[in-house]
């Protein structure tokens, strides 16, 4: 017998566009025409383009050949942990860049990364976040000199070159 | 224009190489990098276009703006991050034949089809000025609403896996770009109370989040973005394979000249870009392909159609700027001030009143071109060696430099969030085959398909009918609906063989 097709993760993504669509609807209900027509109008032909995916997907469930698992997200099971981890450290470093700026955010996150990604050797763990740190400071504070948040590194470099 | 005119501006160019040379190297970095748009650095290096003589200064926005149109194919063929939208279908063939072990030919096809096509556009336009600047004059507000819909229609054919999915992945990329305030009233849509969304979805976060954060979460499910033999292959990259890529690129000059012209006939199209112009040519290449169930896999013209295409733009986009005093786009638009800036009235009598910048313009073009093959085509060997690091240095290395560059644009630290937010949905998308390009370029066409729905809708007060009443639009709609059946009546055949062959073994 042939195995059954995961395709509960296929709702994902039409699920994130009825839900923003629906969102979008009820902000646009108290506006002008001129400001619904486009989203009514882009809104309409998504909805029906859901409505066939979703019909696809029933009737192949109701024929017994697929199933709702989320395989194809989840899967392989052993880099989930991984990709999970590499998504909570890019939230801390976004999060604490107040604080940490940029240059020592990028070493601290990019070394854990580096760790969480199974990377043991102490001269790569050492060299490559400072290496990239480096190269960030230099790219995006000192000849850009964007208005990237400042911290610590950046503030004693100031002081060193003023 | 005579003969003696025109060999006097390539003069003068030339003269110009060391103002050329560094423009081109900028370029090239800052082509790239995702996050880093040719507009915002020459926005940055005003003071010094504003403060050289108009020529010198049109030479080196020119350079960098055709250097940073080639390079953004190199990060999308190398680690299938597009370094600008116009580069989005380069990963489609080039990123597969990386991941075959040809990653070296692969960067000299990009090379050579952005040259080449850059190249021939550019002497077309100079030979086609007074006529090409009329085509932007035919397209109004509803050609324009359904030149949009044929280009997302394109990408969801080109999809072809599942054209429904792209469908929907382009739909609801149009429906975010619409995020934002209004064209007319400014009243807010779909923000989430966030004032960082009032002028719609940067496009910077959205490119990132979507190509490079997905991509980087998908690569460490393997060691290696090459297998085995591609890494053994990567480590033996000689020369050799820069002259195979020279010679594959020779064998298929036509698709590299036809392609262009593609790119240039849309470049004139305001605001239309190099991302259409890219999938327009990687579309109809594959329609008029002999082999169109190759393409996706690794395929050199998968990789010509896109550059050569993206490159033909860069003239088709200062025609309406000079032509018309209209900014085929916004690198254009800033183009466009600095001339203004030196006294340049845009427009016809441009080309009567100051021919030597009007031509010249096209002219610096044609040189930078040529400066460029010689500045990147020896790079092909060392860039391609990219492939060799393991993903678990490559992928951290690509999240947290590009969640950086994300903060560039509009200097935001939400910006840097929103690239994670599309990073998680273009991973959901790219793990479930809903064509993560086709989200992309629903968000970069959404805020123009709605400025050109609502002034047709004006015009008609609302009767969406209008949308059929022009001759050329129909045309259009008629190629649309064609576009959307054509591979379904290419396939029948197949499909039919198929069945029969089922039905046998049965």
């Amino acid at each position: 017998m042939k195995p059954r097709a995961p395709l509960g993760a296929d709702l994902v993504i039409p699920a994130m566009a009825l839900a923003f669509g629906v969102y979008f609807f009820f902000s646009i209900t108290d506006l002008a025409w001129e400001a619904k027509a486009n989203g009514m109008v882009i809104g309409a032909v998504l909805l029906v383009l859901v409505l066939i995916q979703l019909v696809r997907i029933g009737l192949r469930i109701y024929r017994g050949e697929a199933d709702l698992r989320m395989n194809s997200i989840m899967e392989p099971v052993e880099a989930l942990p991984k990709r999970i981890g590499l998504v909570v450290i890019t939230i801390a470093f976004i999060a604490t860049m107040q604080w940490l700026g940029v240059t020592l955010g990028m070493v601290v996150a990019l070394f854990a990364s580096l760790w969480i990604l199974g990377v043991r050797s102490r001269r790569a763990l050492i060299l490559v976040p400072l290496g990239v740190g480096a190269a960030v400071y230099l790219l995006f504070v000192a000849a850009l000199q964007s208005d990237i948040p400042h911290g610590p590194v950046e503030l004693l470099l100031a002081k060193l070159f003023s | 224009m005579s003969w003696e005119f025109l060999l006097d501006q390539f003069a003068i160019q030339f003269g110009l190489w060391w103002i050329i040379w560094p423009a081109i190297l900028l370029g090239i970095v800052v082509g790239i990098l995702p996050g880093f748009s040719p507009q915002n650095t020459l926005i940055m290096l005003l003071p010094l276009t504003l403060a050289v003589p108009v020529e010198q200064a049109m030479a080196f926005m020119i350079s960098l703006y055709c250097a940073n149109h080639l390079a953004g194919g190199i990060p999308a063929i190398l680690v299938r991050i597009p370094g600008s939208g116009g580069a989005a279908a380069t990963t489609l063939d080039g990123y597969p034949m990386t991941q075959k072990g040809q990653a070296q030919q692969a960067l000299v096809l990009c090379f050579t089809a952005s040259v080449f096509g850059g190249l021939i556009t550019t002497l077309a336009t100079i030979a086609l000025l007074p006529w090409l600047s009329q085509i932007g004059l035919y397209l109004r507000s509803v050609e324009m609403v359904v030149v949009m819909l044929f280009g997302l229609t394109l990408i969801a054919v080109i999809a072809a896996k599942d054209t429904l999915k792209a469908l929907i992945a382009g739909f609801f990329g149009l429906l975010i770009g619409v995020i934002g305030t209004d064209h007319i009233y400014n009243t807010p849509r779909a923000t989430f109370g966030f004032l960082e969304l009032y002028d719609g979805v940067p496009l910077v976060p959205a490119l990132i989040g979507l190509f490079a954060i997905s991509e980087a979460l998908v690569m460490i499910e393997e060691k290696m973005i090459v297998d085995e033999a591609g890494r053994e292959r990567a480590m033996q990259a000689r020369w050799s394979d820069t002259v195979d890529g020279l010679r594959l690129s020779l064998q298929r000059w036509w698709h590299i000249v036809w392609t262009a012209f593609v790119g240039l006939f849309i470049g004139i199209v305001p605001g239309a870009g190099a991302s259409i112009a890219a999938f327009v040519a990687y579309q109809q290449s594959r329609l008029w392909s002999k082999h169109p169930e190759l393409y996706g896999t690794g395929i050199p013209e998968g990789v010509i159609a896109p550059e050569s295409a993206n490159n033909g733009v860069t003239s088709g986009t200062l025609v309406p700027t000079l032509a018309l005093g209209v900014p085929g786009g916004s690198t254009a638009a800033v183009m466009m001030i600095v001339l203004q800036y030196h006294g340049m009235v845009l427009g016809p009598r441009l080309f009567a009143t100051d021919p030597g910048v009007a031509y010249g313009v096209f002219v610096s073009m044609a040189v930078a071109y040529i400066f460029m093959i010689f500045t990147i085509l020896p790079l092909a060997r060392y860039m391609s060696r990219v492939v060799l690091f393991e993903t678990s240095y490559l992928a951290p290395i690509i999240i947290l430099v590009t969640i950086v560059a994300a903060f560039g644009e509009r200097q935001y630290l939400f910006d840097m969030g929103l690239a994670l937010v599309f990073g998680v949905i273009g991973y959901i998308a790219h793990k479930t085959s809903y064509h993560v390009t086709a989200l992309l370029i629903g968000i970069l066409l959404g805020p123009l398909f709605e400025q050109y729905l609502v002034r047709a809708l004006r015009l008609s007060e609302g009767n969406l009918m209008i949308l059929f009443s022009s001759t050329l639009g129909n045309v259009l709609w008629g190629m649309l609906v064609l576009s959307l059946l054509l591979p379904l009546w290419r396939a029948y055949p197949q499909r039919k063989q198929a069945a029969e062959r089922f039905g046998g073994e049965a």
